[in-house]
């Protein structure tokens, strides 16, 4: 789409600022706020993930106009508490950092005055104009923020669930980029230097993928042009990422057991599935998590909770963009195997087609309520573009819920035949099946 | 005819609702929003994990194991024709249910087939099927539930205040029950809790979408209406004598952590003498204080993230119920002892300095654009709506006493909650699980 084009409600306007900025503008008159996200893209890998974890927070400590966070948010708070996030994701092996702004619109003010040109002019100066020292990112900021993200990455193992997931991605992964967590490694974070930290910073604004996505009820011709004016600074000439590593041969199943002082045991199940979002099986491959474990009605709800009683949780994820597929749940330490060979029954039975037409349809209108309730969130809305655009699939949301529409019975079982599983992770306690203790230290088994 | 509906508008909020009591005493909210692909409604009774002794209309006094209320909230999804969630499935609706310490509420969202699953919430909900056997199936669920609070710090450090902060109430006690208090509910307990407090006196429906409100709110009014019920009489609920100090100052837990965990908590014990509209100033004012205080844009803060003390995670709040309320503060930190230190000499400078006006007017301003911008979540509505009903508050009005309040309320409320001898301290430390006191 390009400029002068009609506005269409609810549709993506798009344009390209003289710097190279993609600009994505969704008008729509229903929400209360106006929101921005900024994403600036890198290929996810070993030796830069960390530095490129540290960026974000280190931009949001202070800029040249705007020195201390302190200064940073009091500007923001004036502007009707204006919210600025910022984030790193992680989307197959891509690394993103995430900046998002959200304004309340104008019309709630009661003045005049634009919120959006004031928010915008804050999220420029952070992004662009970084509080600099001789060469480098001042570096008590950069001090501060490396120790920061330490406490970041090691506090992964608070949360058990999402642990045991990120360790089974871990094991399955560990020869590829994919293997690496969003915010990179403590062993990386001594030799980041406010000088080389700025360098880097400086390389990557200027040539790696620099998109913004609004959602708001605007007029995208002023939008454009007033992002024209505040985001016109000078970068060069644009990068090519590399594409993903999707369709990886598995040899044998990896059983990985780890020990901490825990109550409930995790069992994570990590599949291949050589399926990636850009594939026509894709939408199949929806269907396929969606059966098994994405819904209450799934097979793993179904059987592991609900049948045997063994846990709370029982569900499956897919990771559209690396095209792996996750099994989690929360069960007591001595039902592994009766859990496992559960689990292991509901994935056989999808291979063999063992999925009837009530499961089939639920699926279908549990998918088709999701994508359709994805237009009532900004942020959700702004995720299912920048999946788009990262995984090479265009849909609008009416072309992706008519093939959605069109999967049938045949199409998921093909997907099912290519699904192999990987890596069988289990956190457990430190206790033995006779009920002794061998007291591992907690904590220490993530090396 | 004129409308049996009453609408209240919020003309800064930009939102309209729609209310109707029926006959059978339910209170019934519809909040048209336009342009939603997204319907949502919630069916809540006023009946949570506290409420474990109680009397209707001079009747005896029954009390009922800790969790029941939690334990109801999984069984009602369940009938003779088995799961419930199955037949929201079949209609491409997403269905769900929670149990606060005051409230439980059910609900769904659909984009197609509104209507159908309204009409499953609200028979579901009215119709129970408890047997021994899916009471005894429910127990190894919820057993499992617990046990992945166990290793859940937030959690832990959360009721492990609430347990010092107060002797004897109730709040004290985790919504799911412990694994032994589970094992004492029987369908007979469950039945008595339902007849008394899942009668439509005591349970409101807010429905929120692109929707007709009164059609749509109609369809609920019949629904109730047609099903005989007689009126309930009113039910007290028992809480014991509170004591106002707070029951133990200090309580360390060692968990598998990467780093301590630290939380400050200030009980407030006078919330039982105020008036329902008292009540909302107080959460209010209290809220704007502690951001004033402890806000990521004020000095004490960014003193003690530059010092590594906190992270940015560090949060507070400041709940407000008609039998119990507290102010809460913490996160993440390196060294617990110096975190505590430091928050305490701060509370005693600002003390000295007062609120600054240029910092209250701030927060204000601020305080107003983040619950707006709350108002894109239809969940959000619903279910803030129906929480401040149950204690007697119009949602929709916390704008205009945001809009009144004043610098010296807030300075008042300064002295008079943030006390010494009103704390406590919940701490988690990294090594293995214990509880030390």
């Amino acid at each position: 789409m390009s400029r002068g084009g009609k506005v269409l409600e609810g549709t993506l306007n798009s344009t390209v600022l003289n710097n190279g900025v993609e600009v994505f503008l969704i008008p729509t008159p229903k929400f209360k706020t106006v929101t921005v996200n900024l994403f600036l893209h890198q290929t996810l890998n070993r030796a830069t993930a960390t530095e490129t974890a540290l960026i974000p927070s280190v931009l949001e400590r202070g800029s040249k106009e705007l020195p201390t966070s302190l200064k940073i948010r009091r500007k923001l708070e004036g502007l009707y508490g204006a919210r600025l996030d910022s984030d790193i994701l992680k989307k197959g092996e891509r690394q993103l950092i995430v900046f998002s702004l959200d304004l309340i619109h104008d019309r709630f003010t009661g003045e005049g005055g634009s919120l959006l040109e004031k928010g915008l002019s804050i999220l420029k100066s952070i992004v662009a104009n970084p509080l600099v020292e001789g060469k480098g990112f001042k570096s008590a900021y950069v001090n501060q923020e490396k120790e920061q993200l330490a406490r970041e990455i090691r506090g992964l193992i608070n949360d058990k669930m999402s642990y045991a997931v990120e360790r089974c991605v871990q094991e399955m992964c560990a020869e590829e980029n994919f293997g690496v967590y969003k915010y990179g490694r403590l062993e990386d974070l001594a030799s980041i230097t406010p000088e080389g930290c700025y360098a880097y910073y400086r390389d990557l604004i200027n040539h790696n993928p620099l998109q913004l996505y609004i959602v708001g009820d605007l007029e995208p011709e002023k939008v454009f042009s007033l992002l024209e004016e505040i985001f016109a600074f000078e970068r060069g000439q644009g990068r090519e990422l590399s594409p993903v590593d999707v369709y990886h041969k598995v040899k044998e199943p990896r059983y990985v057991e780890e020990r901490l002082a825990v109550n409930q045991g995790k069992l994570t199940l990590g599949f291949r599935t050589g399926t990636h979002y850009s594939d026509d099986d894709f939408f199949a491959l929806l269907f396929y998590n969606g059966i098994l474990g994405g819904f209450p009605h799934s097979k793993l709800f179904q059987n592991v909770r609900e049948k045997a009683s063994l846990a709370y949780f029982a569900f499956s994820r897919l990771e559209r963009h690396k095209g792996i597929l996750m099994i989690s749940s929360g069960i007591e330490v001595k039902n592994y195997e009766r859990a496992l060979s559960i689990i292991n029954k509901q994935v056989e039975q999808m291979a063999r087609g063992e999925i009837d037409l009530e499961e089939m349809e639920n699926t279908r209108r549990g998918l088709v309520n999701q994508l359709r309730v994805l237009e009532d969130n900004p942020y959700q809305l702004i995720n299912y573009y920048l999946d788009g655009y990262i995984g090479g699939r265009g849909d609008t949301l009416e072309e992706f819920l008519q093939k959605i529409e069109q999967v049938t019975k045949d199409d998921v079982v093909r997907v099912a035949e290519k699904i192999k599983l990987d890596t069988v992770y289990f956190l457990r306690n430190n206790q033995d099946s006779n009920g002794e203790g061998d007291h591992l230290k907690g904590g220490e088994a993530d090396a | 005819m004129p409308s049996l509906w009453q609408v209240k508008e919020s003309k800064t909020l930009e939102e309209n609702v729609y209310y109707r009591r029926a006959e059978a005493g339910l209170d019934v909210y519809v909040l048209p929003k336009k342009g939603y692909q997204k319907k949502y409604a919630i069916f809540s009774t006023h009946f949570g994990s506290i409420d474990s002794r109680f009397r209707v209309a001079g009747g005896e006094e029954i009390a009922v194991p800790d969790g029941v209320a939690h334990f109801l909230e999984h069984k009602l999804f369940e009938d003779e024709r088995g799961n419930v969630f199955d037949r929201f499935a079949e209609r491409g609706a997403s269905s769900n249910a929670f149990t606060s310490f005051t409230h439980t509420t059910y609900l769904f969202s659909s984009t197609a087939y509104f209507e159908e699953n309204l009409q499953l919430l609200l028979d579901f909900v009215q119709e129970p099927y408890f047997t021994t056997e899916s009471v005894s199936k429910e127990q190894g669920i919820i057993e499992q539930e617990i046990r992945m609070y166990e290793d859940n710090p937030q959690w832990r450090i959360f009721f492990n205040m609430l347990g010092c902060l107060y002797h004897v109430h109730p709040v004290r006690i985790d919504i799911a029950g412990t694994v032994e208090s589970i094992r004492l509910i029987t369908p007979e307990v469950l039945y008595q809790c339902y007849n008394t407090f899942y009668h439509p006196e005591n349970m409101a429906v807010f429905i929120v979408g692109d929707l007709d409100p009164e059609r749509i709110g109609e369809q609920v009014i019949k629904n109730v209406d047609s099903r005989g019920y007689q009126p309930l009489g009113g039910i007290e609920r028992i809480y014991p004598d509170e004591p106002s100090t707070v029951k133990e100052h200090r309580i360390v837990e060692t968990m598998v952590v990467s780093e301590p965990l630290f939380h400050l908590g200030f009980k407030d014990p006078h919330v039982t003498d105020l008036t329902q509209q008292e009540l909302l100033k107080r959460e209010i004012v209290t809220e704007i204080l502690l951001d004033t205080m402890f806000g990521n844009s004020e000095p004490l803060y960014n003193e003690l993230y530059e010092d590594g003390l906190i992270d940015e995670h560090f949060n507070f709040g400041f709940t407000a119920e008609t039998t119990y309320g507290y102010t809460l503060l913490g996160g993440e930190t390196k060294d617990p002892e110096q975190l505590y230190e430091r928050i305490i000499e701060g509370i005693n400078r600002i003390k000295k300095a007062g609120i600054d006006k240029e910092s209250f007017e701030r927060h204000r301003r601020s305080a107003f654009g983040d619950f707006l911008r709350r108002f894109n979540s239809l969940e959000f509505i619903a279910n803030n709506y129906l929480a401040y009903r149950f204690r007697g508050i119009d949602f929709l009005s916390i704008p205009e006493v945001l809009h009144k309040i004043s610098i010296d309320d807030v300075q008042e409320r300064l002295f008079e909650h943030l006390e010494d001898d009103n704390h406590a301290v919940s701490i988690i430390k990294p090594g293995e699980t214990k509880v030390e006191a």
